[in-house]
C-alpha cells in the first residue's frame, strides 16, 4: 500500500481575503468558487417565482462583498457574512420584482418526466413558500433561511445579523409559524 | 406540515438554482467586474472606519490651516523689508522714505516690523548698500 500523499494545504478564507487585498485576482475567484453554490441556494429561495436571475444575484452579492471586505472583521464565518450581504441584494431584488411582477411558469410545471401531478404539487408548495418568505419581515426571513437552509447555529446567526441568539430563536419560530400558515 | 418538512422544502427551494449556477462563469464575471472597478480607481476592499476618516479630515484641516496661518504671518512680517529692499529706493519720495525709517525704528514688542525682524542676511550687497544709503540720507 502506497503511503498517503500529504494533503495540499487548502488556503483559509482569511488567507484568500488577504491575498485578494494584496492584488491576487485568483484569490477572489477561489472565494467565489468556494461559496457560490451555498449563496445560490440562499438567494435562489428568494428568487424563485420571480423573474430575477440567480446568477446575477450571486454576482452582485460577491461584488458588494468585495467592495466592503474591509468591514469584515471575522465576527462570523465569511460565508455567513456573504449571506447577510445576499440578504440586502435579495431585498433590492424583491423591490424590483414588486414593481414589475411577472410570474413565469415554474420549471416543474414544464417538466415532462415523472408524475406531472406530483411536480405540480411540489411546484405549488415551493411557490407558496417563496411567496411566504417574501412576505416575512427581513430579519425573520434571514434567520429562517440561515437556520433551515444553511444549518447555522443561533449564535452564528446572531453574530452575523447583529442580534442575540435568543432573539434569533424567536425570529425563527415566528417565521416558521407564519410560513406554515401561508402553506396551510 | 412539520418543522422538518418545512425545512426540507426550504432546502429544495434553492437547490435547483444552486445546481444551475455556472460557478466558473460567475467567478470569472466577478473577477472581471472587480478588475474593471480597480482600473477605474474605485476603492475595492478598502474600508476606513468613519472615525478614522474624521480624524484624517481634522488633521488635513489642522495642517492646512497651520500652513496657511504661517504663510500669512511670514508675509506680514516680511512685507516692509521686502518692499524696502526689493524696491528701488531712489524712486521713493521723502515721505515714503520717512515711513520706511519709522518702521525700522519701531521698538520691539509692537505688532510692527522692527529692525531686528528685518532679515538683513537675506539681502544682497546691492540691496544692503541701497538700504544704508537711504538711512544715511
Amino acid at each position: 500500500m502506497l503511503p498517503a500523499e500529504p494533503l495540499a494545504a487548502v488556503p483559509t478564507d482569511a488567507a484568500l481575503i488577504a491575498a485578494w487585498q494584496g492584488g491576487d485576482e485568483q484569490a477572489a475567484a477561489e472565494l467565489v468558487r468556494r461559496h457560490a453554490r451555498a449563496l445560490a441556494r440562499f438567494l435562489g429561495t428568494g428568487a424563485s417565482g420571480g423573474d430575477t436571475d440567480v446568477d446575477d444575484l450571486v454576482q452582485e452579492t460577491f461584488i458588494r462583498a468585495f467592495r466592503a471586505l474591509g468591514q469584515f472583521r471575522g465576527q462570523c464565518r465569511f460565508r455567513t457574512w456573504l449571506m447577510t450581504i445576499g440578504g440586502n441584494v435579495l431585498k433590492d431584488a424583491y423591490r424590483r420584482v414588486r414593481r414589475t411582477r411577472v410570474v413565469p411558469l415554474a420549471d416543474d410545471l414544464r417538466a415532462t418526466d415523472g408524475d406531472p401531478h406530483e411536480h405540480a404539487v411540489a411546484a405549488e408548495m415551493e411557490a407558496r413558500l417563496a411567496d411566504g418568505l417574501e412576505r416575512l419581515p427581513r430579519m425573520q426571513r434571514e434567520v429562517f433561511l440561515l437556520r433551515a437552509q444553511q444549518g447555522l447555529e443561533y449564535e452564528e446567526i446572531a453574530a452575523a445579523l447583529g442580534t442575540t441568539p435568543g432573539a434569533a430563536r424567536v425570529h425563527f419560530h415566528h417565521a416558521v409559524k407564519r410560513l406554515k400558515e401561508n402553506l396551510a | 406540515m412539520t418543522d422538518e418538512e418545512l425545512e426540507k422544502l426550504a432546502q429544495r427551494l434553492g437547490a435547483r438554482a444552486a445546481e444551475r449556477l455556472d460557478v466558473e462563469a460567475t467567478a470569472q464575471a466577478v473577477v472581471d467586474r472587480l478588475r474593471a472597478e480597480r482600473a477605474k480607481g474605485e476603492p475595492v476592499g478598502v474600508w476606513l472606519p468613519r472615525q478614522w476618516l474624521r480624524i484624517a479630515a481634522a488633521l488635513v484641516i489642522a495642517v492646512g490651516g497651520g500652513a496657511l496661518a504661517l504663510r500669512v504671518t511670514r508675509t506680514h512680517e516680511t512685507t516692509a523689508p521686502v518692499t524696502t529692499a526689493g524696491a528701488d529706493l531712489d524712486g521713493l519720495s521723502t515721505d515714503q522714505l520717512n515711513q520706511v525709517l519709522h518702521a525700522v525704528e519701531q521698538p520691539a514688542g509692537q505688532n510692527v516690523v522692527s529692525a531686528q525682524d528685518v532679515s538683513l542676511d537675506d539681502l544682497n550687497t546691492v540691496e544692503l548698500r541701497a538700504l544704508l544709503e537711504s538711512l544715511e540720507g
